[in-house]
C-alpha cells in the first residue's frame, strides 16, 4: 500500500517508515517474471538491534543507536552546528553557491521525481522523490537556523528536529546514487543531487557518520595503504606482472608495463579494483597504448596506482587529500598529462571537482581515456578487424563521464568503428540511467543492501539492457559495454542476481577489451562468453 | 561486534561473517566454519591447498590475489573453485582462510 509521506513524517518514530510490499516494484519482462513477487529480504532482528534501521527495508550505514538521551541531544546539536557550516563561505568553499541556489529556488514541481530511477523503481515511494530529502534539509534549516524560523515554519513547511529525523536523513542520503538525472531535467536548475551530497558531507565531516566501505575501508585505507583495495605498491606490481603474462598469451608477443617513468607523456591512472576484479581491462590499456606507440607510465607510489577518490561521494576533506596525492605524484613524475582510465567517479573527481583545488604546478592537464582512445582508434594508429566483434553490443553511459562531464561521443565513435552490431539503449547519453551502483552503492553490501540495490536501484538499468537486446535470440551472447569499474560491479551483480547469463546470455565488460578484441594482430580473443571464445582464427 | 561460536570457541566477525581478529585464525576455525559455507563433509586436501595459498599470499601482500591468479597458480578453473567453495572464492574461500572481506571497487 502506497501511503503518502511528508518530510515531517521523518520525525515521527516508528519501526519502519517506508516498506515495499512484494509486487509493488515495476514488473520485469519474460523470462524474469518469477522475480516480480520477490521481496527485499527482511533485515535480521539480531543484526539490527543496536543500529538505526527505521527508515525502510534496508540499511546502508548502520549508525549505532545512541546510549541515552544526552547522547541523542549532543548528536542533534552537532548536526545543527554542521548544518550551519554548510552555509558559510569559510567552511564550504567547494559547493556553497550551488547549494544556496538549490535551497532557495525549488518550486516543488516534481519534474525531478519522474526522472529519478530509484523513485520510479521503488514503486514511487515518496521518500525517494529527489526533492524529499532536500525538503527535509530545507525545513530544518529554515526552522532552526533562520531568525524567526519557528514561526514561519508553520506556513512554509514544518518539521521536528530530533534524533529520529537525523538518523533517517543520514540513511536516506544513501538511497540516492548522486546520478543527477534530476538536476538535468529541473526547469530552474535546482540540483537535488548536490543537496544530497551536502547532507552526506555534513554527516561525515561533522559527525563521523559514513558507510564503512567508502570511509574506513575506502578513503582512510586508500591514504594509509595506497589503495582502497588494500593493495600495497608491492601487491600492485605483483598483480600487474601476472596481468602482463596473461596479456602476452593474447597478443603472442611481449607486452610492456612501464612503471614510474619520469618525463613520460602520460600518467595512466586506473581504478585499482580493475587489477583485481577485471585484470583484462588494465591489460588491454597496456596493449593498446603500446601498439599506438604512446609514451606512458603507471605509478607504483602509494595512491598512484589507484585512481579512485571516494571522497567525491561524501567528504570534501577526504576528497582533497586524495586529489592532491594524485596530482602531486603526476607533478613529481613530470608527465605532460594524467589520463584517467575506465572509472567514472575518478573522472569527475580529478578532472572536474579537483579544478577547485589544484593550483600552480599541481594543476596538471587531465584527460579522459575516452578521448585518448578515440584518437588512437579513429586516426588509424592500430590495425583493426571489426568483424571479430560480430556480436550484439550496447553501451552503458557512466553518469560521471557522460552526464556530469558531457563526454558523450568519443566512446560512441569508437564503438561505431569497432562493433558492427552496436545499438543504443533508450534513453542514452546525458539522459541515460544510472547503473544503480553509483556513489559507492556498487561496493556497499552490508546487511541486505546488495539485494535492495539489485531489486530497486539497478532495476531500471536491467530493464534498459533487456530492452536494448529484445530482438536478439536468447542463445546469442550479448555484450554490455560499461566503461566504469563501479558500473561494471553493479552490472555484474544484476547479471548474477537475475541469472541473466543463463537466461539471456548477457555478458559485460569495458571499452578497451572490445578494442583489443578487434585488433587484427591478436593471436587470441580478449573477450570470452563463458567457455566460448568470441572469435576463432 | 557480532561473534560466531565454532567448536566451543568464540570469534569476532563482521556482519558478513569475516574474521576480525586475523591472528586468531587456526585450522579448527576453517574446519568448523566450512559447514556454514555449504561445504559438505570435512575439508579435503584440495580445499587446504587453496586455503594455504590464500593465507601465504595474504601474509605477503595484505590482500587476496585476483581469482584468475589463484586458479592459474593452483592449476584449477573457476568452475572447480566454485565446486570446492560453493559460496564463491571471496565469500567462501577467503572467509575460511581468515582473510578480511575484499574492499574497494572489486
Amino acid at each position: 500500500m502506497n501511503k503518502p509521506l511528508n518530510p515531517s513524517d521523518l520525525a515521527r518514530p516508528s519501526e519502519c517508515l517506508c516498506h515495499i510490499e512484494p509486487g509493488e516494484l515495476p514488473p520485469l519482462p519474460p523470462p524474469y517474471e518469477d522475480f516480480n513477487q520477490t521481496a527485499i529480504p527482511p533485515l535480521k532482528p539480531d543484526k539490527i538491534k543496536n543500529i538505526e534501521a527505521s527508515l525502510d527495508d534496508t540499511v546502508a550505514i548502520g549508525i549505532p543507536k545512541p546510549a541515552n538521551k544526552q547522547e541523542e541531544e549532543e548528536l542533534v546539536r552537532r548536526f545543527l552546528a554542521g548544518l550551519q557550516k554548510l552555509f558559510e563561505k569559510n567552511n564550504n568553499w567547494t559547493f556553497l553557491q550551488p547549494l544556496m541556489l538549490s535551497m532557495e529556488h525549488c518550486a516543488k514541481c516534481q519534474t525531478c521525481s519522474d526522472a529519478c530511477p530509484i523513485y520510479e523503481m521503488s514503486g514511487k515511494k515518496d521518500i525517494h522523490r529527489p526533492m524529499f530529502r532536500a525538503e527535509v534539509l530545507r525545513r530544518i534549516y529554515n526552522k532552526y537556523l533562520k531568525p524567526g524560523g519557528k514561526i514561519t515554519a508553520k506556513f512554509t513547511g514544518d518539521i521536528d528536529l530530533n534524533w529520529t529525523t537525523i538518523a533517517r536523513l543520514a540513511e536516506l542520503s544513501y538511497r540516492c546514487t548522486l546520478c543527477r538525472r534530476c538536476a538535468t531535467v529541473c526547469p530552474i536548475g535546482v540540483d537535488n543531487g548536490l543537496i544530497n551530497h551536502e547532507i552526506r558531507k555534513l554527516f561525515s565531516q561533522e559527525m563521523g557518520i559514513a558507510p564503512k566501505e567508502i570511509h574506513d575501508k575506502g578513503t582512510v585505507q586508500h591514504l594509509r595503504v595506497g589503495s582502497t583495495t588494500g593493495m600495497t605498491p608491492a601487491a600492485a606490481k605483483d598483480s600487474m606482472e601476472f596481468i602482463q603474462e596473461e596479456m602476452e598469451e593474447i597478443t603472442g608477443s611481449k607486452v610492456e608495463v612501464p612503471w614510474d617513468v619520469e618525463g613520460a607523456d602520460i600518467l595512466l591512472l586506473h581504478n585499482a579494483g580493475e587489477m583485481l576484479a577485471w585484470p583484462e581491462n588494465v591489460g588491454a590499456f597496456a596493449i593498446i597504448f603500446q601498439a599506438a606507440g604512446l609514451s606512458w607510465t603507471l605509478s607504483s607510489e602509494a595512491a598512484g596506482y589507484d585512481a579512485v577518490n571516494y571522497g567525491l561521494w561524501y567528504d570534501d576533506v577526504q576528497f582533497s587529500r586524495v586529489a592532491v596525492r594524485h596530482a602531486d605524484i603526476a607533478r613529481r613524475l613530470k608527465v605532460k598529462k594524467i589520463v584517467v582510465g575506465e572509472c567514472g567517479h575518478a573522472h569527475k573527481a580529478l578532472t572536474v571537482i579537483a579544478d577547485r583545488l589544484l593550483t600552480g604546478d599541481l594543476n596538471i592537464p587531465r584527460e579522459s581515456a575516452m578521448v585518448t582512445l578515440e584518437e588512437i582508434v579513429l586516426k588509424g594508429k592500430i590495425k583493426l578487424n571489426p568483424s571479430r566483434n560480430n556480436f550484439p553490443v550496447t553501451l552503458h553511459d557512466p553518469c560521471n563521464i557522460v552526464r556530469a562531464m558531457g563526454i558523450v561521443e568519443p566512446q560512441r565513435r569508437i564503438l561505431r568503428k569497432i562493433a558492427p552490431k552496436f545499438r543504443e539503449m533508450t534513453p542514452h547519453g546525458v539522459m541515460n540511467y544510472c547503473c544503480g551502483g553509483g556513489s559507492g552503492f556498487a561496493i556497499m553490501s552490508g546487511y541486505n543492501f546488495a539485494e535492495w540495490r539489485n531489486l530497486v536501484s539497478s532495476r531500471k538499468k536491467f530493464l534498459q539492457i533487456l530492452e536494448a537486446f529484445k530482438d536478439e535470440p536468447r542463445e546469442v551472447p550479448k555484450y554490455v559495454c560499461a566503461p566504469c569499474s563501479n558500473c561494471k560491479g553493479a552490472i555484474r551483480d544484476i547479471i548474477g542476481y537475475y541469472s541473466a547469463e543463463e537466461r539471456s546470455r548477457l555478458y559485460y565488460g569495458g571499452l578497451v577489451e572490445l578494442i583489443v578484441n578487434a585488433m587484427a594482430d591478436m593471436k587470441k580473443p580478449m573477450i570470452r562468453f563463458g567457455d566460448e571464445p568470441s572469435w576463432t582464427s | 561486534m557480532p561473534t560466531v561460536e565454532l567448536s566451543g570457541k568464540t570469534y569476532e566477525v563482521d556482519e558478513d561473517g569475516f574474521l576480525q581478529e586475523l591472528d586468531k585464525w587456526n585450522e579448527e576455525f576453517a574446519e568448523a566454519y566450512a559447514k556454514e559455507e555449504d561445504i559438505e563433509g570435512t575439508l579435503t586436501e584440495e580445499h587446504w591447498k587453496i586455503i594455504n595459498y590464500l593465507r601465504d599470499y595474504f601474509q605477503k601482500f595484505g590482500i587476496a590475489p585476483m581469482i584468475r591468479k589463484l586458479c592459474k597458480d593452483n592449476g584449477i578453473d573457476v568452475k572447480k573453485l566454485y565446486e570446492l567453495f560453493p559460496t564463491g572464492p571471496a565469500k567462501g574461500a577467503c572467509k575460511l582462510a581468515g582473510l578480511s572481506k575484499p574492499t574497494g571497487c572489486v
